[in-house]
């Protein structure tokens, strides 16, 4: 017994170092946890996570840069529903033939179009501009409203690739609901893929928003998006 | 105090809180939330990837995207009613009315509402089956050409088809083809419900014009084949608002309560034991001879009831009008028609015409007592059943089950193989009606072309398809077998363009000529019926009835239908024997006691429930429960009552015995969940004061006013025309994707329907005084559930509406206990279908799929508001009234709902709450909800 308490007393709890150690480790901790928040706010907010400017891959490798911009082919050629619908509405295999049974016809990167006429097997591809489902876009609303193409989807006339433009958050589609005279345009530019605000957009977009009887409040409804 | 579930009125929690599912044990939680725990961070990694599904040639008239809207008809035991159809990239999904068609008018009854979901049903047949055997078209089509080469030889002989009465030209043409092919061969038919002709004429009236109504067992409003443009006439003569003209009175004599003597101004319940003895003294007191007896030996009620009914009718004749329900003894009707000759609305309330449904057709050999006699004879050896399921149906002393088995060949075309199938040879199987080519007449005679909305979904054929098979032993399409019959009825140059017009506007307007009405009946027939009022007639009585949701129990599989509450008992997923308090209590029995119900020597055994309103010694049973093959939906819900029946009583049968069993069976019954707790909710107020001035209950607020810009969406209800049949609660139902819970779940309160219907009863329990009452969110603008939801997942919305955000949802649940109307819903589990389950092709893609843990209720149904605010704005016009019409009121066949803009003071809405008697429940809280009633108009003064 008494040798057991003369070494208790011999052994101190705690080493001359322990204060320092215990200081570093509370700083280390500090750090870690900061860095953590930035790191997982980085990547929020990265096009990690966001998407924007990745290019999800493709059955066809089907360029806008080329039909859009080269060819100047209109955006309702293919996407013919914007106007009337919701969905703005995708080519059926046929679209893409009414061109392609003629142009390039016998290559290689049209195979799987003419394997999906022949078999009657439709194209699958890959979303690039994606909503959550508890989402309720239409389309045909915002065009008839005057906000174009390119406000949400970007410049798609220098996209090989289609990809996301814009984050297409909830805070994103809020900051328009509740402003939405700088992105009104006149009807004959809302199919204009490379518009650029005019210098005095204040202005036009303000005319454009009264003449085109946008209502402010119900824009910002929830039920207006979430039903 | 009442409880929220009368059953268990002391338990804190309700039953079955503290209940594991079954076949739950602890190895099996800490597996599977094991393995829930890795696959969870697993999944968390990545997004699921979406694919985008273009079609390889698109139909030129689909839009993704955009419904597209079809005309057709629903056959109503089979009348046609129109209908239009959504369909969303081909998959119907909703049903209403077709306005332009003279049957529906707009509007659809519970049934038609859910018959959609009866198109998806996974127990429907697939493929035809041999003695049970998987087996093909082909198979049958190669025996069948081998068995009909041994009838031809002898013309059909001992060969019997077996079809319901149908109103189809292209159907009734292609079977009495087959009868001149098969000279021998016999037709008969068979419905387990009403006849609505009568020697030889189909009574059709006008409300509209009658300012006297008498009702003698007649539910016109409701189970009728015209009852939609009845209840829509009634309900149009019946609404004061204009103050023009006078409401109509409504007489109603009968033994059990139904949607029509739940309207009445007067009601006499009266047992079939007095019911000639009543018309009589009716008879005797506008001076006519009908029937035996006069005043003297009535009862005090009836006395006063029949003085003041033929004081009406001499003062309004001939704007007056009688009706006998079909279910009635040929001699009852007899009288009715007797009546109205008398009272001189031939040709003026009420017309007689030619059948239009084949009932009474000379091809046709008889009913199913003439088959199951000549299947006893032993002249039946090959029975061709189309449609018909009498192997449950037949009145049980028939015996037509056992018959059936004995017949060397059958085959049974239906949707199910149901009781009847079972029993044949061959069951194949029959295309839903929004599968099938075919036509069909409405009450009126007016055809309407039925078109398929979508292809077959199994391998299945249309009736005239069939009934061309069985004639030829050859495959002929049914949009040809129709088109051949309408070829040669109008211009037959410009056939192409009435077809497609026809198609166009789901009505044959300019073809062939509307039923005929017929010339003066001949005396016999209108001569006052004789009958014998002294015959002593053994009470009690037992009364067969439809099922008010099943029918006949073809709607047996149907969910939707089974957990739509019954009008007057509330009751979900079961049937019960329904008896008056005085008769249950002279037999010591309560609610729920199971009994055995006998008359002679059938009997079943069912549970009691207490009934009001029913004449003495009236005890009600409906037929269509009980269903054996019905599928795991309607298998074993209720008793099956048509095993009490027999071929001398289809309606009535008198001397029942009731002897009490000692068990006892739950009843599920809605009608007092969600309770408000008695207060003045709804509000009824005689004729003469409904155009007065009243109070308003309007009080200041401590909160400010939400500031009102644009529109302001609001809902008036008018309870003087609400019959109370719940097609609304069906229509929101196939509207806002709401799941059904079962009966367990019911009977803990926890049903899903966004709008219920409330029944509320006063005065004497033998004959009260009732109103039906609609209940969807009130969209309060104080709402009381908005200022308890903590993360804000209910607010408010610029427009007035109640807005709920299922996303942000947590399910605290404090809202619903904070709403003091009791309209929300809450997901205690997931009760979406299982993922792979066809019935999900029915889902409306523009309303969200509620998952578990989430709140709801009714949203005023945004999406079609939104809908129409896109449609008006991208066309560039103002939103006009009556753009946006909320799924509850477009099915309304009386116009009791309007919807609209309250902003806009010529809004129908806003007209509607103009009027002295709207008001609001529970006023007094002050929260100021966007829906008001007007009150029930009763029109019971001393003259009409």
């Amino acid at each position: 017994m008494a040798k057991r308490a003369a070494s208790d007393r011999a052994l101190p709890l705690f080493g001359a170092g322990a204060t320092f150690f215990f200081r570093l480790g509370l700083a280390l901790a500090f750090c870690l946890a900061c860095g953590t928040g930035a790191a997982v706010f980085a990547y929020y907010h990265s096009s990690w996570w966001t998407q924007v400017g990745f290019a999800p891959d493709q059955p066809v490798l089907f360029s806008h840069r080329h039909h859009a911009g080269d060819l100047r082919i209109d955006c309702r050629y293919c996407h013919s529903s914007v106007e009337t619908s919701a969905f703005a509405g995708l080519p059926p295999t046929q679209t893409c033939l009414s061109c392609h049974s003629q142009i390039f016809a016998d290559t290689a990167m049209l195979r799987p179009v003419r394997l999906s006429a022949e078999r009657a097997v439709p194209l699958r591809w890959n979303r690039a501009s994606r909503l959550p489902d508890h989402v309720y876009f239409d389309h045909s609303i915002h065009v008839a409203k005057g906000v174009g193409c390119s406000s949400c989807h970007g410049d798609v006339t220098r996209l090989a690739l289609a990809a996301p433009a814009e984050r297409l958050d909830m805070r994103w589609c809020l900051d328009c609901h509740r402003d939405p005279a700088p992105a009104l345009r006149p009807r004959d530019e809302i199919f204009a893929a490379t518009w650029t605000p005019p210098a005095d957009q204040d202005a036009r977009g303000a005319a454009l928003l009264a003449a085109r009887n946008i209502p402010a409040q119900p824009l910002v409804d929830c039920n207006t998006c979430h039903r | 105090m009442p409880s929220l579930n009368p059953l268990r009125p002391t338990d804190e929690f309700p039953p079955g809180a503290d209940r594991l599912p079954e076949g739950f044990n602890r190895r099996e939680f800490l597996r599977l939330a094991g393995a829930s725990a890795a696959l969870a961070g697993a999944a968390g990694c990545g997004r699921p990837a979406k694919t985008l599904v273009p079609y390889v040639t698109q139909p030129e008239t689909i839009v993704p995207g955009l419904p597209t809207f079809y005309a057709t008809a629903i056959p109503w035991e089979g009348f046609a009613r129109g209908v239009i159809v959504e369909t969303h990239e081909g998959r119907p999904t909703k049903i209403e009315g077709n306005p332009g068609e003279p049957e529906s008018l707009g509007a659809t009854d519970a049934m038609t509402q859910a018959s959609i979901l009866s198109l998806y049903d996974p127990e429907r047949s697939h493929a035809p089956l041999c003695a049970g055997q998987p087996s093909s078209w082909a198979a049958f089509a190669d025996e069948w050409i081998e068995r009909r080469r041994q009838l031809s030889a002898a013309g059909g002989k001992d060969w019997a088809l077996l079809t319901e009465p149908t109103t189809s030209p292209t159907l009734r043409r292609e079977i009495i083809r087959l009868l001149d092919r098969f000279p021998s061969a016999r037709w008969y038919q068979h419905t387990a419900l009403a006849r609505y002709d009568e020697d030889g004429a189909q009574p059709d009236c006008e409300p509209e014009r009658a300012e006297v109504i008498l009702a003698v067992e007649s539910d016109f409003l409701q189970r009728h084949p015209a009852s939609l443009r009845y209840a829509r006439a009634f309900a149009r003569r019946r609404r004061v608002a204009a103050g023009d003209r006078r409401p109509n009175r409504l007489y109603v004599l009968e033994s059990t309560f139904t949607a029509t003597g739940a309207m009445a101004d007067h009601r006499l319940p009266v047992s079939p034991a007095r019911l000639r003895r009543v018309l009589g003294a009716v008879a005797a007191a506008l001076g006519g001879e009908g029937g035996a007896g006069g005043a003297a030996d009535l009862r005090e009620g009836e006395g006063a009831f029949v003085a003041q009914l033929a004081g009406d009718l001499r003062a309004r004749a001939p704007d007056v009008l009688c009706v006998a329900g079909a279910e009635q003894d040929p001699d009852v009707r007899r009288w009715v028609r007797a009546m109205n000759e008398r009272l001189g609305t031939i040709g003026r309330t009420v017309r007689y015409q030619a059948p239009v449904r084949s009932d009474g057709d000379p091809r046709s050999a008889g009913d199913l007592a003439a088959l199951a006699d000549a299947m006893s004879r032993g002249e039946v050896s090959t029975l061709a059943i189309l449609g018909a399921n009498p192997a449950y149906t037949a009145p049980e002393d028939l015996d037509f089950a056992r018959r059936l088995e004995a017949v060397p060949w059958s085959a049974h075309f239906g949707r199910h193989r149901d009781e009847t199938g079972l029993r044949c040879r061959w069951h194949l199987p029959e295309s839903h009606y929004l599968e099938t080519w075919l036509d069909l007449r409405g009450y009126g005679g007016e055809a309407v072309i039925q078109q398929p909305l979508i292809d077959p979904l199994h391998d299945t054929r249309g009736p005239a398809e069939i009934v061309r098979l069985l004639a030829d032993a050859t495959e002929a399409s049914g949009y040809e077998l129709v088109r051949e019959t309408w070829r040669g009825a109008g211009d037959s140059a410009g056939f192409e363009e009435s077809w497609r017009r026809w198609l166009n506007e789901g009505r044959v307007r300019d073809a062939a000529p509307a039923v005929a009405s017929l010339g003066p009946a001949p005396a016999a027939v209108t001569a006052w019926p004789s009958w014998d009022v002294s015959a002593p007639l053994a009470a009690p009585f037992v009364i067969f009835r439809p099922d008010p949701n099943l029918g006949d129990g073809r709607w047996a599989n149907n969910a939707w239908l089974q957990e739509l509450p019954r009008p007057f008992s509330a009751l979900v997923w079961d049937n019960a024997i329904f008896l008056p308090r005085g008769l249950a209590e002279g037999h010591r029995l309560a609610e729920g006691d199971v009994v055995v119900l006998r008359c002679g020597d059938r009997s079943v055994r069912g549970p009691v429930a207490i009934a009001r309103g029913h004449a003495e010694d009236c005890i009600l049973v409906h037929l269509g429960g009980g269903r054996t093959r019905a599928g795991a939906v309607g298998d074993g819900r209720g008793f099956d009552a048509y095993r009490l029946r027999a071929r001398g009583g289809l309606w009535t049968e008198g001397g029942a015995t009731l002897v009490k069993t000692g068990a006892v069976h739950e009843l599920v019954s809605t009608q007092r969940h969600f309770s408000m707790e008695g207060r003045d909710l709804a509000r009824w107020v005689p004729a003469a004061q409904a155009l007065l001035p009243r109070k308003t209950d309007a009080a200041g607020s401590l909160y400010s006013p939400w500031p009102r810009t644009g529109h302001a969406w609001g809902m008036s209800i008018d309870l003087s025309t609400c019959i109370g049949c719940s097609a609304c609660v069906s229509a929101c139902q196939a509207e806002n994707n709401i799941p059904v819970v079962g009966r367990e779940e019911v009977a803990r309160g926890r049903e899903m329907h966004w709008i219920r219907v409330d029944r509320y009863f006063e005065g004497d329990e033998g004959n009260p005084r009732t109103i039906a009452q609609p209940v969807p969110c009130m969209h309060c603008e104080n709402a009381p559930c908005e200022l308890v939801c903590p993360v804000a997942a209910t607010v408010h919305s610029s427009e007035g509406l109640n807005q709920m955000v299922y996303n942000r949802c947590v399910g605290t649940r404090y809202c619903s206990n904070n709403c003091p109307y009791k309209v929300r819903r809450f997901n205690f589990f997931d009760f979406r279908a299982p993922a792979d389950s066809p019935v999900h092709l029915q889902e409306n893609p523009n309303v969200t799929v509620r998952e578990r843990g989430v709140m709801e209720k009714c949203t005023y149904c945004v999406q079609r508001i939104n809908a129409g605010r896109i449609a008006a704005e991208r066309d560039g016009r103002p939103l006009r009234d009556g753009d946006i019409r909320t799924a509850c009121q477009q099915v309304c066949p009386v116009e009791a709902i309007v919807f609209g803009d309250l902003a806009d003071p010529e809004s129908a809405v806003a007209r509607r709450k103009r009027e002295p008697g709207d008001y609001a429940l529970l006023a007094e809280l002050n929260t100021r909800p966007r829906t008001t009633y007007l009150p029930k108009m009763f029109n019971s003064g001393a003259s009409a």
